[in-house]
C-alpha cells in the first residue's frame, strides 16, 4: 500500500538493524521520562521490524521534543529524532492523524513569511508594548512575497519525492 | 567586526528584550550588526515536520540573502541557527539538491553558493569578541549573584555537524556569565530541554519539562536562569506562571534573563533600552541587586 | 642454537620465554617499562578462579629472572630489524635506570627520602612514586630507576639525595644508553595493550566526575597492594563505597566514540570485581549495567551465575544514557532503561565503574613499522590467518600472541603464548639445520 511504499525508502536509509536496543537512547530521552508509550528504543526496534506504519498511525512519533540527546548519544550513529521528522512528513503527506498545529504554521509562513505577524506584548507592570514602541525598526519579510509564497506552496504541495 | 542579524520569528514578533539587549549591548563591544532585509523564518518550526525541502529552501533563502550582503549571518536564535548549519551541510552534501534549491531560489531572484559564513552568540561573545573586552567594558560587576546557564539543546547538539559549545559539558555560557563578575555554576540538569518544540503535541509535557528545570534551578540555590534561546525564554519565563500551575508549586519563582540583558546591565546600559520590563519572571529583586539605571 | 627474540613482558611474553627456555632455547625478552609483569601484575584476582593475581604471576617472573637461558632487557625497546626468518639481525637501545644494577639490592631507602612525587603508573594514577622508584613491590628485576624527566639533579642540577642515602652506592647519575645488537631466528611480539580514554564519552562524566573510575583505577582500588590498601576510599572523599555500579562496553561495541568491536574480557572482569566487592562487604549494593553477558570460556557462565545467586550481583540490561554527579554531594546518579522491562529508572551510587574497551598500544604502529609487520584497520598487530594461523603475523619468523594483536584474556593469552613459543622452536631448530 502507498503508505508502506514511501515509508520503506526512509526505513532502508536508515540502519535500524544496528541497532543493539541498548537503551541509551530512552535513558536519554526528557519525554520518555514522563510519557507512557513512548519510547525512541522501541520505536527504532518497530522500524527495523518492517512496522514503522503502525508507528505513523499512532501519535507516538509527534511526541518528540527535539532535544537531539539520542541523535548525539547512539553508539550506533542512529537518529530515532530524524527517524520520527521523516515518518511525520509522510504521515502529514498522507493525510494520516495528526497534531492540528502542523497545517496552520505551515500555511501562514508560507503566506506571510513568519509564523505570526508582530505581537503586542505585557510588560510587568501591564503596559504594552510593540516593536515601535522599543525602538525597533519594523518586522521584515520576503521582498516578493509572491514569488515566496508561490515556491513555498509548490514545494508543500508536492510532498515528499 | 560585522555582521549580517537574523532575528528569526520568535525575535521579531514577539522576544522583543532580546533584540533590543543585542542591539544596544553589541555595538559598545564592538560589533557592527546590519539588519537583512527580505528575510523569513528558518522554516525549522513549521516546516521540518512536514517538508524537508520547504525546510531547507527557508533556511537557504535566508543564508543566500547573507550571502548577497556579503557578511556572516549571526542568528540569535539556537533553532535558527542549528537550522542554518544543517542546511548548508546538506547541501554541500548533496549537489543535486543544491541544483534543485537555487532553481527554486531563481524565482525570488536569489542564489545559494554556502560561502555564507554562520555564527551564533556563543561564539561571537565568547570566542570574538573574548573575555579581555568584555570585562574591559564591565563597569557594573554583577556581584554577589550566581546564575544557572542554559544553553538549550540546539546550541550544543547535535556535535558531530558543529556546534559552538561541547555538548556534554558546555562552558561558554558559564564563562560568559563569570566575565560579567557573577558566578556560574555546573549542576546536572544545565543541558536538559526546554521541552518547548513538543508544544504542538502536548503542551502540558512542555510545561513538566520545563518545571523540572526551574525546580532544579531553585533547588540549588541560583539567583536567575540564563538563556540564549528565545524558545527556551519563553517557555520559562513567559509560561513560568503556567509552569507553577502544571507542577503544582505557586512558590516555583526563578528569574529568567537573556544573557545580553545581564551583560546590558554590567556595561551600564539602562534597564528599559534592555527590555527588561518584558520580562515576565520576577526579576525585580535580582535587579534591585545588580543597582544601575 | 640462535635465541628467540620476545618484544613485551607481561604474562604472554613471559610464557613464552619460559616455554623456549625450559626446552633449550634461548630468549632475549625485551621489556619497555622497568619491570616485567605487565597488566596482570596490577589485577588483584583473576576470574574465574579468583587466584590473587600477582600470587600466581610473581613466581613466573622470578623464574624468568633466574632462568640460565633467559636474558631480560628492562627498559628497552627494539629499534632496528633486518634480516628474515631464522637470521634477523636486532638492534634493541636500552635506556640507562641510573642505577647500577650489580649494586642495588632493591630496599627502596632512595625512593623513600626522593623529594619528588609523581603519579604512579602501577596505581593507574590513583597513587604516587618519587622520580627514583622501584615500579611495585614484586618488581623484577627489584631495580630502582630513575625518572629523568622527573628528577631534580637531571632537570634542575640540585639535590642527588638517592646518591647520598643509597648503602649500596648504585646511584649512577652519568648511566648512558646502551644498544645492543642481537642476531635471533624468530621474534614472538607480546606487547600487550592499553585501557581506552573515556574521557570523549562527555555524558558519563569520566575526568569530571572524581568518583567515576576506569576498570583497571578501580582494580587498584580494591587491591590490596593499591593505594589505599585495598579499602573501597572513594576519591572525592575518601568514604568507603558500598553501593557501586559498573557500566559495560565503554568505548567497546561503538561507532561514535570508541572502537566497534567487543573487548572480550570485561563482562567477566567486572563480574569478578563485583564479586570482590562483596567478598569485602556482603552487604554492598552491586549493579552491573551490561548489554550481553560475553561467558564464552571454561567455567565463565557459572562465574556469573554464582556472582547473581550467591552473592547477588544485580544484572540490568541496559547501556546507561547518562551519569550525574551532585555538586555537593559527588555522588553519582544514573540514567538508564531497564530495557528488558522497557522501564526508565535511576540509580544512585557512591562509585561507577567504566568498563572501557581494551585498545591497541599507541607504541605499535612504530614497533610495527620497525618490525615490517602490518597493523589491521584497528591498529592491533595484524594475523592475516586469524582462523587457521591465529599467532602469525604477516611476516615469516615473527609471532604475535595476547592483547597485541586484539582483545584477550589472560587464558588465551597464556596459549597463545605457547603457541607462538613452539612456532619459534620450531624456526630455531630449522635454522640451526636439526629439524
Amino acid at each position: 500500500m502507498l503508505i508502506k511504499k514511501k515509508s520503506q525508502k526512509i526505513v532502508d536509509k536508515v540502519n535500524a538493524e544496528a541497532c543493539d536496543q541498548c537503551g541509551k537512547c530512552p535513558s536519554s530521552c526528557p519525554v520518555t521520562a514522563r510519557v507512557e508509550g513512548f519510547n525512541p528504543r522501541q520505536i527504532i526496534a518497530k522500524v527495523a521490524l518492517g512496522r514503522e506504519v503502525d508507528l505513523m498511525k499512532s501519535q507516538v512519533i509527534w511526541t518528540c521534543t527535539s532535544c537531539l540527546k539520542c541523535k548525539e548519544r547512539c553508539p550506533e550513529e542512529i537518529s530515532p529524532y530524524d527517524i520520527m521528522l521523516a515518518l511525520r512528513r509522510i504521515a502529514i503527506h498522507l493525510e494520516l492523524p495528526h497534531p492540528e498545529g502542523f497545517d496552520e504554521s505551515a500555511k501562514v509562513v508560507a503566506e506571510t513569511g513568519a509564523v505570526q505577524q508582530p505581537q503586542l506584548v505585557r510588560t510587568r507592570n501591564k503596559e504594552r508594548k510593540d516593536r515601535k514602541s522599543m525602538g525597533l525598526p519594523p518586522a521584515e519579510k520576503p521582498r516578493d512575497m509572491a514569488a515566496y509564497t508561490e515556491t513555498l506552496r509548490g514545494i508543500l504541495e508536492e510532498g515528499e519525492a | 567586526m560585522k555582521y549580517a542579524l537574523y532575528l528569526g520569528c520568535t525575535v521579531q514578533t514577539e522576544q522583543y528584550g532580546y533584540e533590543a539587549s543585542v542591539r544596544t549591548t553589541m555595538p559598545r563591544l564592538g560589533v557592527e550588526l546590519v539588519d537583512m532585509t527580505g528575510v523569513s523564518c528558518c522554516g525549522f518550526p513549521p516546516f521540518s515536520s512536514v517538508s524537508e525541502l520547504a525546510w531547507l529552501y527557508s533556511s537557504a533563502r535566508n543564508m543566500a540573502i547573507a550571502e548577497g550582503m556579503g557578511l556572516p549571518i549571526f542568528a540569535l536564535c539556537n533553532g535558527c541557527h542549528l537550522s542554518f548549519v544543517e542546511t548548508k551541510h546538506k547541501l554541500e552534501h548533496s549537489p543535486e539538491l543544491k541544483a534543485k534549491m537555487n532553481e527554486k531560489l531563481a524565482r525570488e531572484g536569489l542564489r545559494y553558493e554556502g560561502k555564507a559564513e554562520l555564527i551564533h552568540i556563543f561564539e561571537l561573545l565568547h570566542d570574538v569578541v573574548g573575555k579581555d573586552k568584555i570585562t574591559a567594558a564591565v563597569s557594573n560587576p554583577l556581584e554577589g549573584l550566581r546564575f544557572a546557564a542554559h544553553p538549550g539543546c540546539h546550541a550544543i547538539r547535535p556535535s558531530r555537524i558543529g556546534r559552538p559549545d561541547d555538548p556534554e559539558n558546555p562552558k561558554k555560557l558559564d564563562d560568559l556569565i563569570t566575565w560579567l563578575g557573577a558566578e556560574a555554576a555546573d549542576y546536572p540538569e544545565k543541558i536538559d530541554c526546554c521541552g518547548s518544540s513538543l508544544a504542538a503535541a502536548s503542551g502540558k509535557t512542555v510545561l513538566d519539562i520545563a518545571g523540572e528545570k526551574l525546580k532544579a534551578v531553585k533547588r540549588r540555590g541560583f539567583d536567575g536562569l540564563v538563556t540564549t534561546c528565545p524558545f527556551c525564554f519563553k517557555v520559562y519565563d513567559n509560561k513560568q506562571r503556567a509552569i507553577q500551575a502544571t507542577v503544582g508549586d505557586r512558590e516555583l519563582e526563578v528569574p529568567v534573563f537573556y544573557y545580553t540583558q545581564l551583560l546590558g546591565l554590567a556595561i551600564g546600559v539602562d534597564q528599559e533600552s534592555l527590555g527588561l520590563d518584558l520580562n515576565q519572571s520576577p526579576i525585580d529583586p535580582v535587579l534591585e541587586k545588580i543597582g544601575g539605571k | 642454537m640462535k635465541p628467540v627474540l620476545v618484544i613485551g613482558g607481561g604474562i604472554a611474553g613471559i610464557q613464552a620465554s619460559l616455554d623456549l627456555a625450559d626446552r633449550g632455547t634461548k630468549v632475549h625478552l625485551v621489556e619497555r617499562t622497568p619491570s616485567i609483569g605487565g597488566v596482570m601484575a596490577q589485577l588483584d584476582k583473576t576470574f574465574p578462579t579468583m587466584d590473587c593475581s600477582i600470587c600466581i604471576l610473581a613466581p613466573k617472573m622470578i623464574e624468568c629472572y633466574r632462568h640460565p637461558n633467559i636474558t631480560i632487557h628492562t627498559q628497552s625497546e627494539v629499534i632496528g630489524l633486518e634480516g628474515n626468518v631464522g637470521d634477523f639481525r636486532i638492534k634493541v637501545l636500552e635506556h640507562p635506570r641510573s642505577v647500577d644494577a650489580t649494586k642495588c639490592t632493591g630496599c627502596a631507602l632512595c625512593s623513600e627520602k626522593c623529594p619528588v612525587k609523581k603519579p604512579s603508573a602501577f596505581q593507574v594514577g590513583l597513587g604516587q612514586r618519587k622520580a627514583i622508584y622501584l615500579a611495585f613491590p614484586q618488581a623484577v628485576p627489584l631495580i630502582a630507576t630513575i625518572d629523568r624527566e622527573a628528577c631534580l639533579w637531571f632537570t634542575k642540577g640540585v639535590c642527588r639525595t638517592c646518591e647520598k642515602v643509597c648503602t649500596s652506592k648504585a646511584v649512577d647519575y652519568e648511566q648512558k644508553e646502551n644498544i645492543v645488537d642481537l642476531n635471533v631466528s624468530s621474534v614472538i611480539v607480546a606487547t600487550g595493550f592499553e585501557q581506552y580514554d573515556p574521557k570523549d564519552i562527555g555524558e558519563y562524566g569520566y575526568g569530571r566526575y572524581k568518583n567515576v573510575l576506569t576498570a583497571l583505577e578501580f582494580e587498584r582500588l580494591v587491591c590490596a597492594s593499591g593505594p589505599t590498601g585495598g579499602v573501597l576510599n572513594r576519591p572525592s572523599d575518601g568514604k568507603v563505597s558500598h553501593n557501586i555500579a559498573f557500566i559495560q562496553c565503554v568505548g567497546s561495541r561503538t561507532q561514535t566514540s570508541g572502537y566497534s568491536y567487543c573487548s572480550a574480557s570485561c563482562c567477566m572482569y567486572a563480574t569478578k570485581e563485583a564479586v570482590l566487592i562483596k567478598e569485602h562487604e556482603p552487604s554492598s549494593h552491586v549493579t552491573i549495567f551490561y548489554m550481553d553477558l560475553k561467558t564464552f570460556g571454561k567455567g565463565f557462565q557459572g562465574f556469573v551465575d554464582r556472582a547473581r545467586s550467591h552473592w547477588g550481583v544485580e544484572y540490568i540490561r541496559g547501556r546507561p544514557g547518562e551519569i550525574r554527579e551532585d555538586p555537593v554531594t559527588k555522588n553519582l546518579t544514573i540514567l538508564y532503561e531497564n530495557t528488558e522491562v522497557g522501564r526508565v529508572e535511576r540509580l544512585d551510587a557512591d562509585l561507577v565503574v567504566l568498563c572501557t574497551a581494551a585498545i591497541p598500544h599507541r607504541d605499535n604502529a612504530k614497533l610495527a613499522t620497525v618490525l615490517g609487520i602490518g597493523q589491521d584497520e584497528y591498529g592491533f598487530f595484524a594475523n592475516p590467518d586469524p582462523v587457521a594461523s591465529p599467532v602469525e603475523t604477516d611476516r615469516p619468523g615473527i609471532y604475535s600472541c595476547g592483547s597485541c594483536h586484539g582483545p584477550r584474556d589472560i587464558p588465551e593469552s597464556v596459549a597463545e603464548a605457547s603457541a607462538t613459543a613452539a612456532k619459534a622452536a620450531e624456526d630455531a631448530a630449522r635454522a640451526e639445520g636439526v629439524a
